[in-house]
């Protein structure tokens, strides 16, 4: 008996990395267009196909699909920015698994030292934490987890995900 | 052969037989059999020989605490060292002794008994001191060693195609142990809603229970422990574990179960990591051992082992029992045996008088109060018990095939020891018990003491009942027992003589423990280590206390001021495997690719890693060509006409904010903030004590806006360096700092013809060398992508880093390999990198950055800022170059013979002879522009000394090489600028 | 494996963080400093029986430097430099 969970390499998604003031974001890019800062740390707000991360002090994840990564640069205007706002595109810099599954709990719990039980990571919860000993970006999907990490070991990913369901 | 099983009750089920095999021969035994209990109901006796003398030795416990039979598992269960009483019983087993060859029977190391006396503690350390220990080592671990680690399987063998897990878990409430007060604990907790891991080492639910015949609630005890199981297995909250031992209490009440036996077929074991918020230590108590002469022969054994055996396994393991005790709890065991039609000859209690409580028990057994066992008759099985007064009167000799001995109990303190918890002796049950806990845990039941099964339940609810603040439930009524108890640490009637056994894994005895105390080894740690006592796998759960009570005797102290040693993990062995987790063969290691990598297998690149996890392409062989032939022919194109490397794996970091030209000058030894938008430059960085960091390109995207290239293997060091300092040192500056190492994948065109190529690419940027000259870069499109192209060179030849997002790496790559082909393009490793850099001379971390040069010693004073008044390393710099100490320089080496290859990292000395070295020899590669071989070397004074000749002082001969510049090919630079 | 409070993400998995030594007092002025101070501070590391403060990099998580109280007999978190209790 093997586990009940499989796991998918997602496409490429667009992804910002906003980093300065609440304020001073809001004032650049404009509040019409973010889904809402979260309140709380490690926490997610969602609206309209974006969703921001609120994954560090200071520092936020923009995502949405890839085919809006034009349309929200020229929102955005990273290279325009003022000084004390620092926008980047970074959507190649991680690479996405989607683990899901009646067991995904534990495959999860395989590569995750954080306890992802509904108590203590709920619905709308985000954070960097370690999957498989690397740095990783977490969060729940319809079933399971969205797990990202740094591109270039998206391979060692997938053979560690692969070794983890037997 | 003769068979001991019963013919009814016990756990087993007789409708499932299983075949095993022994020391190569065949044997049954049942579903729910351990090795150990199959064995007996064998009639297998003499099971092991001992660790040092190769005594012959039997089945001594019924679970972890087993001391003397340790088996090597073979075949698909292939596993070193376990204890027999910890083997569940698979059919098709086999099994052999760890320490006799050919057989426990036939032992040919047994000759070392006849030198035993020659063999006291610390015989090794004092005999094989000269000229090392190392010489003997080999062959005394042959001798006297466990077994090793598992082999290949022989061929007819199954493979052993399993895996092992570690997985992380969280609880609420961590239940050590299903025995009565873990059960009670675990059910509270678990009705409480909180989220319980319970984990338990024996094969099923009950703890002592199933070792005894105990009723609760007026009805047989495991009626108790089935519906206790039921109810937890019920409840979702609740994760409930068997054959998985806590083996570690780590800090921050961190958990290490290994789970034996998981559910999937194809998983060896399964190592949990368990986080929990409180822990119940509900791990009961263990039965040590009487110490008397011959205390270690086949046959004699735990009271409560047996005990086991009549109930658990219904196997009697003799048929006509003496029973040794200075408690009560042996006469309940005596008992259970009589009513399993064991003969049970006599109870010799040390005690004098035997208290009533005991000789209500002994239900006719004849009890002879006062009296000590001063002897063992039988060499390989018991054939008697030599009995006499405490004051060695009225010495006889009872017969009997088993002699069962009982010392008391000791609480199983090992993981409250382990979290830190310190412990008390307690006089009334003359044993170590948890004191003051140092984290969050609590232990209740036999672990803190509380021995009966009464206590047992009420502590399992109370502690429950507090951490989860609910109330205490109704208990259950039980049968009592009693544990009365007169401590005899050892006996030493007149007339008792011969080796009497404290720790009967590691051979120690008395005699061993009174040496070791007469040569000054007086602290408990050093008796420990002298001789060797508590130390086996058994981790001493059956002897330390005696030992303890030896020590204490001897020196005239109660025990409490010996104290225990320190308990540490792990409290059973544990495999490696299980350890490790899925981390084996690919991904024991993390690694990197680019989007190139596959193209590089395709083409039989051969792969290694080249820092910071990545793996890259070494080099790409050709046809029938040597390794040299390859490197040189790739070296050979980008000086004569193009090559292409994939440069992705470079650190890059963007850096935002107003401060970020100011804070670059503080990391960087050279200016930085006086770089326009479009340009960029080369610069050192250095930790505060003036060590080289790194070296690597600043570009300067936008006015507060900057790209920071690193090194491969430094890309990390460098973050967390610019963070801390930005954190901790200047958290009012304004930089804000974006990793995009994989943002920016890059391939690098370089060489003569690279503008060719980049022409027949297509750009819409103007790479003239008027507009986009050398350290300039710009933004635009290549072959139609999005890129950034920067003039960088890590080669000395005319070089175009092309940077694009990773999703369009691949097609890039293979559009210049296309674009390239008409110019003879090449695809260039590491190994050619390296040569070409060498060439140049330019440097390299971990070749000649070694942690003690500096940028003046590696000739480049000019990227120590003057104008700047301070920056990361500069005072230390300054302050260590005032002194006078010579300095050892980077110059370049020619060998005398163009031949001769110099091994990297060779010692340079004077006439090169055994003198100390004044230098070493940094990276030797052979030159493609001068075809011969080159060196770069650290040499004192080196830079005074252009022109000398020096000597490589190797092994077996001196290679003479010429001093000069540290630069083989283009000093001017003229071709990377061009 | 310890557990180690992050400021932003809440208690953590020791792996997900890099060690950053023990904190040593402020940088000295360079241009101030006696030679004597400035290799006292560069190279006298508190290594304290007891409870010492020191760094960590939450590298696998948000990215924060954070400073804690470590007793190093017991691998307790304590409050500032008081009794690790």
């Amino acid at each position: 008996m093997s586990y009940n969970a499989s796991f998918e390499r997602l496409p490429i998604s667009a992804c910002f990395d906003l980093k300065g003031a609440e304020n001073a974001l809001v004032e650049w890019i404009g509040a019409e267009i973010l889904p809402g800062f979260p309140t709380e740390a490690n926490r997610r707000r969602s609206a309209d196909g974006l969703s921001l991360d609120h994954v560090g002090p200071r520092h936020w994840l923009l995502h949405a699909d890839i085919d809006r990564e034009d349309e929200l640069n020229a929102a955005l205007r990273p290279h325009l920015a003022p000084a004390e706002v620092s926008i980047v595109r970074i959507s190649d810099t991680m690479t996405t698994f989607r683990v899901a599954g009646a067991d995904v709990a534990h495959v999860l719990a395989i590569g995750c030292p954080l306890d992802l039980h509904e108590t203590a990571f709920p619905e709308d919860a985000v954070t960097f934490t370690e999957f498989f000993g690397q740095k990783a970006l977490v969060r729940r999907c319809a079933g399971g987890f969205d797990v990202s990490v740094e591109q270039s070991y998206g391979d060692m990913m997938e053979d560690c995900l692969t070794r983890a369901l037997r | 052969m003769r068979d001991r099983r019963l013919a009814s009750g016990g756990r087993i089920d007789r409708s499932r037989p299983l075949a095993f095999r022994f020391n190569g021969k065949g044997y049954r035994g049942f579903s729910g059999d351990t090795l150990a209990s199959a064995l007996l109901a064998s009639n297998v006796r003499l099971t092991a020989r001992s660790f040092k003398y190769h005594r012959p030795r039997g089945i001594v416990g019924s679970g972890p605490e087993e001391p003397a039979t340790l088996v090597e598992l073979e075949g698909c269960h292939a596993s070193a060292n376990r204890a027999a009483t910890t083997v569940r019983l698979e059919d098709g087993m086999a099994a052999r002794s760890v320490n006799c060859w050919p057989s426990p029977g036939l032992d040919l190391g047994a000759v070392s008994q006849l030198f035993a006396g020659l063999i006291p503690a610390g015989f090794y350390y004092k005999t094989f001191k000269w000229p090392g220990w190392r010489l003997y080592e080999p062959a005394i671990r042959r001798a006297a060693g466990l077994a090793g680690a598992p082999d290949a399987p022989p061929p007819d063998a199954p493979p052993p195609d399993g895996h092992f897990e570690a997985v992380h878990a969280h609880a609420d409430v961590l239940v050590v142990g299903a025995g009565p007060a873990g059960l009670m604990a675990a059910l509270v907790a678990g009705r409480a809603g909180r989220r319980v891991f319970l984990a338990d080492e024996r094969t099923e639910a009950g703890g002592s229970l199933l070792d005894r015949r105990m009723e609760i609630a007026g009805r047989p005890a495991l009626e108790w422990v089935a519906e206790s199981v039921a109810e937890l297995t019920s409840m979702p909250n609740v994760t409930h574990l068997q054959d998985a031992c806590v083996w570690a209490y780590r800090e921050h009440n961190f958990l290490m179960v290994n789970e034996r036996s998981p559910a999937n077929p194809s998983m060896l074991e399964r190592n949990w990591r368990v986080r929990a918020g409180k822990v119940i230590l509900a791990t009961g108590a263990i039965e040590r051992g009487l110490v008397f002469p011959d205390n270690d022969r086949p046959g004699v054994m735990l009271a409560s082992a047996a005990q086991a055996y009549v109930n658990r396994f219904a196997v009697k393991p003799g048929e006509r029992a003496v029973v040794f005790a200075n408690n009560d709890s042996a006469y309940a065991a005596a008992a259970d045996l009589l009513a399993s039609g064991v003969d049970v000859a006599a109870i010799v209690d040390s005690r004098d008088p035997v208290p009533d409580s005991a000789r209500d028990l002994a239900g006719g057994i004849p009890v002879k109060g006062g009296s000590v066992v001063i002897g063992v008759r039988g060499r390989r099985s018991v054939k008697g018990a030599a009995v006499s007064k405490r004051d060695g009167q009225g010495a006889s000799t009872i017969d009997c095939d088993l002699l069962l001995h009982s010392g008391g109990w000791s609480p199983a303190v090992h993981l409250f020891s382990q979290s830190r918890g310190s412990l008390r002796y307690d006089e009334s049950l003359a044993t170590f018990v948890p004191d003051e806990a140092a984290q969050a845990c609590v232990s209740v039941g036999g672990a803190s003491g509380e021995l009966s099964l009464a206590s047992a339940l009420r502590t399992g609810a109370e502690a429950a009942a507090m951490i989860t603040g609910t109330e205490m439930p109704d208990l259950p009524t039980t049968t009592g027992e009693s544990y009365a108890i007169t401590p005899l640490w050892r006996v030493d009637a007149p007339g008792a003589k011969g080796r009497a056994f404290l720790d009967i894994q590691n051979d120690v005895t008395v005699d061993d423990v009174h040496l070791a105390l007469r040569e000054g080894y007086e602290n408990v740690e050093h008796v420990k280590r002298y001789t060797t006592g508590g130390m086996g796998l058994d981790q001493g759960k059956t002897g330390n206390i005696n030992i303890i009570g030896t020590i204490a005797l001897q020196k005239g102290v109660p025990l409490q001021d010996v104290g225990t040693t320190t308990f540490r993990p792990p409290y059973s062995p544990v495999s490696f495997g299980a350890i490790g987790g899925i981390r084996e063969e690919s991904v024991v290691l993390p690694y990197r690719h680019t989007p190139v990598t596959q193209w590089n297998l395709d083409r039989g690149a051969f792969m290694y890693e080249a820092g910071a996890r990545w793996r890259r392409p070494g080099y790409f062989l050709r046809g029938d060509e040597t390794f040299q032939e390859t490197v040189n022919r790739e070296c050979r194109a980008v000086r004569e006409c193009v090559g292409v490397y994939d440069g992705s794996p470079l650190g890059k970091f963007e850096l935002k904010g107003r401060d970020a030209g100011r804070f670059l000058d503080h990391v960087y030894t050279n200016l930085m903030s006086t770089l326009k938008p479009g340009q960029c430059r080369y610069g050192l960085m250095l930790t505060e004590d003036g060590l080289i960091l790194d070296d690597g390109v600043a570009m300067r995207l936008g006015e507060h806006r900057w790209l920071v290239s690193t090194s491969t293997a430094h890309a990390d060091a460098v973050h967390g360096h610019m963070e801390e300092l930005l954190q901790t040192q200047f958290p009012d500056w304004s930089v804000h700092v974006t990793t995009v190492t994989s943002q920016w994948n890059n391939a690098t065109v370089c060489g003569p013809r690279a503008r060719e190529v980049m022409a027949a690419l297509g750009t819409d940027i103007d790479l003239s060398p008027e507009e986009l000259p050398f350290m300039r870069f710009a933004d635009g499109h290549v072959a139609g992508l999005p890129a950034r192209v920067v003039r960088v060179s890590f080669t000395g030849e005319l070089s175009f880093e092309i940077n694009v997002a990773p999703r369009h790496m691949r097609d890039l790559w293979e559009w210049i390999m296309e674009a390239g082909a008409p110019s003879g393009i090449e695809p260039v490793g590491s190994e050619a990198s390296h040569v070409l850099r060498v060439e140049k001379g330019f440097l390299s971390l971990g070749h000649e950055v070694d942690g003690t040069v500096d940028a003046h010693d590696l000739g480049m004073s000019w990227i120590m800022s003057k104008r700047k008044a301070d920056y990361v390393g500069k005072r230390s710099v300054e302050l260590r170059r005032r002194g006078k100490a010579v300095r050892r320089e980077l110059v370049g080496l020619l060998p005398a013979d163009p031949n001769d290859q110099i091994p990297e990292g060779a010692p340079l000395t004077p006439g090169g002879e055994k003198r100390p070295s004044e230098g070493l020899v940094t990276a030797c590669v052979w030159s493609v522009v001068l075809d011969r071989w080159v060196a770069l070397a650290l040499l004192e004074n080196g830079k005074s000394r252009h022109g000398e000749t020096v000597h490589v002082r190797l092994k077996n001969a001196t290679v003479a090489a010429t001093v000069g510049e540290p630069v083989f090919h283009d000093p001017d630079g003229l071709r990377m600028r061009s | 494996m310890m557990l180690i409070p992050c400021p932003f993400c809440g208690h953590r998995n020791e792996s997900e963080f890099a060690y950053g030594g023990p904190v040593k007092p402020d940088r000295p002025d360079p241009h101030a400093a006696s030679d004597e101070d400035w290799v006292d501070w560069l190279t006298t590391v508190p290594n304290p029986l007891g409870p010492v403060e020191e760094r960590w990099w939450h590298v696998k998580g948000c990215g924060t430097w954070l400073t804690i109280w470590r007793d190093t007999r017991t691998h307790c978190v304590v409050e500032g430099s008081g009794d690790a209790g």
